[in-house]
């Protein structure tokens, strides 16, 4: 037995690049008369393990293309990995770049309630959230409008209140702070560290070193899908930042 | 098929906020766009009850509700299979960022289908009131064979959601089929007008069988005869087996090809 909240074990993933993709009936007809075409294999992760603790904040750094939203949609069981298991204890809120998932033609309380209902709620509870999602995303004005004249931070905003008021155990962060206010970065760090002290796993991606050094407890540097590094964030980020150096 | 069922069982308050928000999405949140979904079958009764009734003089019975319970029931069939093509698609955003099952957006799609089917079903009720016409008690067995007919657009939606994804052109091939459908099964004439070989072939569709079955049970107080029950179960069965296997095939990875 182990108490890790998450914890992953040899996961490897091949992607498979058509260099020209048959994606009709018709193209796959004719082809059986055409010569091969060419292929390759991408190895998007290669036997990568860790273990996340309840209260620690596991921080992802890599590449653009160095398997980070390949690992965290393995994670949150969206792509099954090719080998290798993961292990997730309690409920999981993935928050993979700009909105949970909104669907531009609904309205932003429609869509709470949509996105909550998936993350395995029930109609009353969201009933009783919705105003306190809405109003720590500072959307009151906007509750009935359509996502699709949301800007992107407002949509950033809406998903971040969204997934941290339905109170999940593992929360996974990918580049959120790129486009809230200062105002609201800090209300998202608050939060963070209030999740934290709770016992809650927090994975955070992002390429700005910063909140990187000064919030995690460990780091991660993925490269090429390999593991580069996992240790204290100074060392993870000079790993990787001496990895940059020699790419050029 | 008994892992769906679960799964069912399990998301069926997702399966029911997709099916609803489709719908929303679908009439921009308006009530009066509602209406707009009875629109379509009402003008194709009005342009087939034309032609047919002054230009071709069919003699069919109580033609008005003939062609509209026709016209009615192929539409939950095209509607439900329609709407699933794009299901998947158009969740892609969804898809990439929260887990859940890959069968219920195209089980949504039937259900949108199923309550536009009631609506539809409303209004063949006041038609029905203002032609005077009593329908016999046999018209109880028609939610079965509706039901039925669910469950041959589960059969057919399933694999094509997934297929969908994986073959762009599906989506125009199936519109080829469903438009020809539209005039393969007895929705404007009676299915014994037909040459008999063209009979024994069409006897095997599914859609043709539930159709007469529905006219059978509607307007002339008969039961379905066992060779009619006995060729739609049958081949519902075979399509949702094969559709199962399609969609089992595909489901896994589907999510990296959107």
């Amino acid at each position: 037995m182990n108490d890790y909240a998450i914890s992953v074990k040899n996961v490897s993933k091949k992607f498979t690049l058509h260099h020209e993709k048959r994606d009709s009936i018709f193209e796959s007809a004719t082809s059986l008369f055409q010569k091969k075409r060419h292929s390759e294999t991408l190895q998007a992760l290669d036997n990568v393990s860790f273990n996340v603790k309840h209260g620690e904040i596991f921080g992802i750094i890599g590449r653009n293309g160095g398997g980070k939203t390949t690992l965290l949609r393995i994670i949150s069981k969206i792509y099954s990995p090719d080998s290798g298991s993961v292990d997730v204890k309690g409920t999981i809120i993935p928050v993979l770049a700009l909105g949970l998932g909104f669907h531009p033609e609904l309205t932003a309380v429609t869509n709470i309630f949509q996105s909550s209902i998936l993350l395995g709620f029930k109609k009353e509870e969201i009933s009783k959230r919705v105003e306190d999602i809405i109003k720590f995303a500072e959307l009151e004005k906007f509750a009935d409008t359509k996502i699709k004249n949301f800007s992107a931070g407002m949509q950033m905003r809406l998903a971040f209140a969204t997934s941290v008021l339905v109170d999940p155990d593992v929360l996974i962060l990918d580049e959120v702070f790129a486009v809230g206010d200062l105002n609201f970065q800090k209300k998202c760090f608050d939060t963070i560290m209030s999740f934290k002290k709770r016992g809650k796993a927090i994975i955070f991606v992002s390429h700005d070193m910063t909140p990187i050094k000064n919030f995690c407890d460990t780091v991660m540097f993925l490269k090429d899908g390999k593991v580069g590094n996992i240790g204290s964030p100074e060392e993870s980020v000079s790993t990787y930042v001496d990895y940059l150096s020699t790419q050029k | 098929m008994t892992t769906i069922r679960e799964e069912m069982w399990k998301f069926k308050g997702i399966l029911f906020n997709f099916a609803i928000s489709d719908l929303k999405i679908r009439y921009k949140n308006s009530i009066l766009g509602i209406f707009w979904s009875l629109i379509e079958p009402l003008l194709m009764l009005g342009v087939l009850f034309f032609v047919f009734s002054t230009m071709f003089k069919f003699e069919i019975e109580n033609f008005p509700i003939y062609l509209l319970l026709g016209i009615i029931c192929y539409n939950f069939f095209k509607n439900g299979t329609t709407f699933a093509l794009n299901s998947l698609t158009n969740r892609s955003s969804l898809m990439t960022q929260i887990y859940f099952p890959r069968s219920i957006p195209g089980i949504s799609s039937g259900v949108t289908a199923a309550i536009m089917l009631i609506l539809e079903l409303v209004v063949l009720g006041i038609f029905m009131i203002v032609l005077e016409f009593t329908p016999p008690i046999t018209i109880l067995i028609l939610p079965l064979i509706l039901a039925l007919e669910f469950l041959l657009i589960l059969g057919i939606s399933l694999p094509l959601s997934v297929l969908n994804v994986k073959f762009k052109d599906t989506e125009f091939i199936w519109m080829v089929v469903v438009h020809a459908g539209f005039f393969l099964t007895p929705i404007f004439y009676q299915f014994d007008m037909l040459p008999d070989n063209i009979q024994s072939i069409l006897q095997f569709s599914p859609v043709v069988q539930i159709v007469t079955m529905a006219h059978h049970v509607v307007l002339y107080g008969v039961l379905p005869s066992i060779n009619s029950i006995l060729y739609a179960v049958g081949s519902t069965s075979v399509i949702m087996i094969i559709g199962y296997l399609i969609f089992r095939k595909y489901q896994s990875r589907i999510v990296e090809e959107i």
